[in-house]
């Protein structure tokens, strides 16, 4: 094949935004190419360089051969599908096909008969004396298609074309699309975000991320060996862990080690792999490679799409005293004032981190008058020291209305999970039945009440809690202790399987060293 | 649906007394003879006769035709090209153009008037060339506020389009821009043409006593000869001439919206 467009190394920016970071593509003759990428990936903007509406400010693009960075849109052998259609609303369909062989003071004869062709070849015969403006969307993108081919261009740009149509009009248009250009024989460039339009459609995909190219090849090079995680999330549906490549042919994965197809990395370099979820097989628990728990089923119509959790994440169990607190009574000023009792951590205390506000709110502490009107707290006192031990509080309002309840200091205890890098930690605390029952999101609320946090013991960050296991049920508590467990994500993996299972079976996952892939680690953008 | 129409009554009471009875009277002094009394109802169709017999009132209504038709040709020569270069402004600027473009249509249209007689003493003109002057002076702004109206909405991808066609920038001008404006430009005579024929303060002023035309023509029958009923009749020929000329540029711009 030979080569037809080049770009080499453009650049392009918007108000001082760099939209492409130096660009080389080459693209062949009668070939059908997607630019596919999220919006504002640059894929638009090098299509209207190409089409000349455009001009780039560094790098050269050559057509044929020829440098035509100086040669204006009207003059160039390309003809564009404006994803408005952008049709001439004072024309028919028929003038509107045959404005550009007007242009070209083509004889009408032979205009009728080349229009009359295109209009049978996007299948609108008998539609030439129609008004376009009233006409469908599909009908619509057909004109512009015919409207830009029947110029004969050598390349025929398309800027997401389909965007505006329907689910079904959409495929109907995609069929439509690849059979006019293997009839016609032309090249197609074609700009899309739609990952499923680029893989039915393609020779060639090019995937564009920050005005950069992240990988070129077929739809199947790029489903089956994406270049890196940023790929592999693009297209499909994916699961992407982090291993360690041992050795050539094998990788690491939470200290277990699988067999690949994978090699050329350096030993024990830090490597992203890839298990689409349909790679996965639902097997029992004894004859899968990996165990685990099945988290969530959504059923989407030809299969069921599973979350398997098969590591579980790094975890601490606290107590959860409840108890009915009774409400101080101010019979003078007809206040009335509650707080509970609850654990502080000593270490918060050294720090100075905790001020009165913070011991109102662990306290759950709050006044109301006999109207049911909020009172603010607008004194505490206490006799609490940095040390382990039983201590007062006391809050009051301007009334001197007050109640004193017990603070428990403890001793700070961490669940440090080295082989995850995360620590957790969370208090016991005190509660009331009736302030579980009127909780509205009763998992957040326990997090806040039991200061349950997670962190990342190397930088610090803060980690999700994903999960709150408990087993009572909030809206029928009693007096008592109960266990509550905060968790961190574990290992999940999505597989897609017909099987029908449900939350909580205990499943086996398989696959073989083909369904595995590795990739280099994406370089971080700064 | 009911109580809307309701709040039409004071409008619809407003026509009435100020549009829909003045011009029953045109029409009934229109159409009797003049008496002693204001108004006799002996029926003639006189009044009507009487100007399409006297040769001079003819060259007069002929006149303000011409200069009407001269000042509309004027105004969208000159004011297409402001309106194509105003729309290829940035949006703030054409705001600002716009606005400079109003500025005058909030002076007194007879201040203006007498500011150019003031200028065009100074001039060895015609009387005809002068009137056309000040004509075209107050009515340009309505053509270059309609024009530009109708090409600043037009869709920009469209002009892509056409380049991407192989139009450079004056077939696409030609080929799409144009037609595109037709309504805007028919929106513009009808605010040029109608107001001009029937102009009487412009060639009052700047055409010295000598030069007539038809609105000055109806003033001096009402106001100096006291022939309420010939007026009424030049003012009844000249609003048929009226709607006629606005019937006939609708169908023009539904013929040019249907092909």
């Amino acid at each position: 094949m030979r080569k037809l467009i080049e770009f080499r190394n453009i650049v392009k920016s918007f108000d001082g935004q760099v939209v492409l970071k130096g660009v080389n593509l080459n693209i062949y003759e009668n070939e059908f190419v997607t630019l596919l990428g999220p919006s504002g990936c640059g894929k638009t903007t090098l299509l209207r360089i190409l089409g000349g509406f455009l001009e780039q400010d560094e790098g050269t693009v050559i057509f044929d051969g020829q440098c035509i960075d100086n040669v204006p849109p009207y003059k160039r052998e390309i003809n564009t599908v404006f994803q408005r259609y952008a049709l001439f609303p004072h024309l028919n369909v028929y003038d509107n096909i045959a404005f550009g062989l007007r242009i070209k003071k083509t004889g009408e004869d032979i205009i009728a008969q080349k229009v009359n062709r295109m209009l049978s070849l996007v299948n609108l015969e008998g539609y030439g004396k129609r008004n376009v403006t009233k006409l469908s969307g599909g009908q619509q993108q057909r004109v512009a298609i015919a409207r830009a081919l029947v110029n004969e261009p050598n390349v025929l740009l398309l800027d997401e074309p389909l965007g505006a149509l329907d689910l079904k009009l959409r495929k109907e248009m995609q069929r439509e699309l690849k059979r006019i250009q293997q009839e016609v024989g032309i090249t197609f460039i074609y700009v899309t975000h739609d990952q499923e339009e680029a893989l039915t459609m393609s020779d060639k995909i090019v995937v564009m991320n920050a005005g950069e190219i992240e990988q070129i090849g077929t739809p199947l090079e790029i489903y089956n060996e994406p270049a890196n995680a940023y790929v592999a999330r693009f297209i499909g549906e994916s699961n992407i862990v982090t291993g360690t490549m041992v050795k050539d042919y094998l990788v690491r994965v939470d200290d277990r080690e699988y067999e690949c197809r994978d090699f050329g990395f350096k030993p024990n370099e830090s490597v992203d792999v890839l298990i689409r979820p349909e790679d996965l097989t639902v097997v029992r628990p004894e004859e899968g490679v990996m165990r685990g728990e099945v988290k969530s089923v959504v059923f989407k119509g030809v299969h069921y799409e599973l979350m398997v959790e098969t590591k579980t994440g790094t975890s601490k169990t606290v107590k959860m005293h409840v108890v009915t607190q009774h409400d101080m009574d101010n019979r003078e000023t007809g206040e009335k004032i509650s707080a509970n009792d609850f654990y502080v951590d000593s270490e918060d205390l050294e720090s100075g981190a905790l001020t009165d506000r913070d011991f109102i709110s662990i306290a759950n502490a709050q006044a109301w008058d006999d109207e049911n009107r909020d009172i603010s707290l607008t004194e505490v006192s206490h006799n609490i020291e940095p040390k382990p031990g039983v201590y007062n509080i006391t809050f009051s309002t301007d009334k001197k209305t007050e109640i004193t309840v017990k603070v428990y200091v403890v001793h700070p205890e961490y669940v440090e999970d080295a082989r995850h890098n995360i620590g957790i930690s969370a208090l016991d605390f005190f509660i009331t039945p009736d302030e579980i029952m009127e909780s509205m999101a009763i998992s957040t609320d326990l997090k806040t009440w039991a200061s349950a946090e997670a962190w990342n013991l190397q930088d610090d960050s803060s980690v999700e809690i994903t999960d709150v296991k408990f087993d009572f049920d909030p809206a029928a508590i009693t007096e008592g202790s109960y266990d509550i467990t905060f968790a961190t994500r574990g290992r999940v993996y999505k597989v897609e399987t017909t099987a029908a299972k449900a939350a909580g079976d205990k499943v086996g996952l398989a696959f073989g060293p083909d369904e595995i892939h590795i990739m280099h680690k994406a370089v971080e953008d700064a | 649906m009911k109580s809307f129409f309701r709040m039409s009554y004071p409008y619809i009471l407003w026509i009435a007394i100020f549009i829909v009875a003045p011009m029953l009277m045109i029409l009934l002094y229109a159409l009797t003879r003049m008496g002693n009394e204001t108004l006799t109802f002996q029926f003639t169709l006189d009044n009507f006769a009487r100007f399409f017999r006297e040769p001079t009132f003819i060259s007069v209504l002929i006149r303000s035709l011409r200069i009407a038709l001269e000042t509309t040709v004027l105004c969208i020569l000159l004011g297409y090209p402001a309106a194509l270069f105003i729309a290829n402004l940035s949006e703030k600027k054409q705001t600002l153009m716009v606005l400079l473009l109003t500025l005058p249509m909030w002076i007194n249209m007879l201040l203006k008037t007498y500011a150019w007689r003031g200028i065009l003493q100074n001039f060895d003109l015609v009387s005809e060339m002068k009137v056309l002057i000040g004509m075209v002076y107050v009515f340009l702004p309505y053509m270059i506020i309609q024009i530009h109206t109708s090409i600043s909405k037009m869709d920009r991808e469209l002009f892509t389009a056409a380049y991407d066609l192989g139009a450079n920038r004056w077939v696409t001008f030609k080929k799409v821009i144009l037609p595109l404006s037709v309504p805007g430009i028919i929106s513009g005579i009808t605010l040029v043409f109608l107001p001009a024929v029937s102009s009487f303060v412009i060639p009052k002023l700047l055409g010295g006593g000598d030069y007539v035309l038809i609105g000055n023509l109806i003033e001096i029958y009402f106001i100096t000869t006291g022939d309420w009923n010939f007026g009424s009749a030049i003012s009844l020929i000249m609003a048929l001439i009226i709607i006629a000329s606005m019937y006939l540029t609708k169908k023009i711009d539904r013929n040019a919206q249907e092909e």
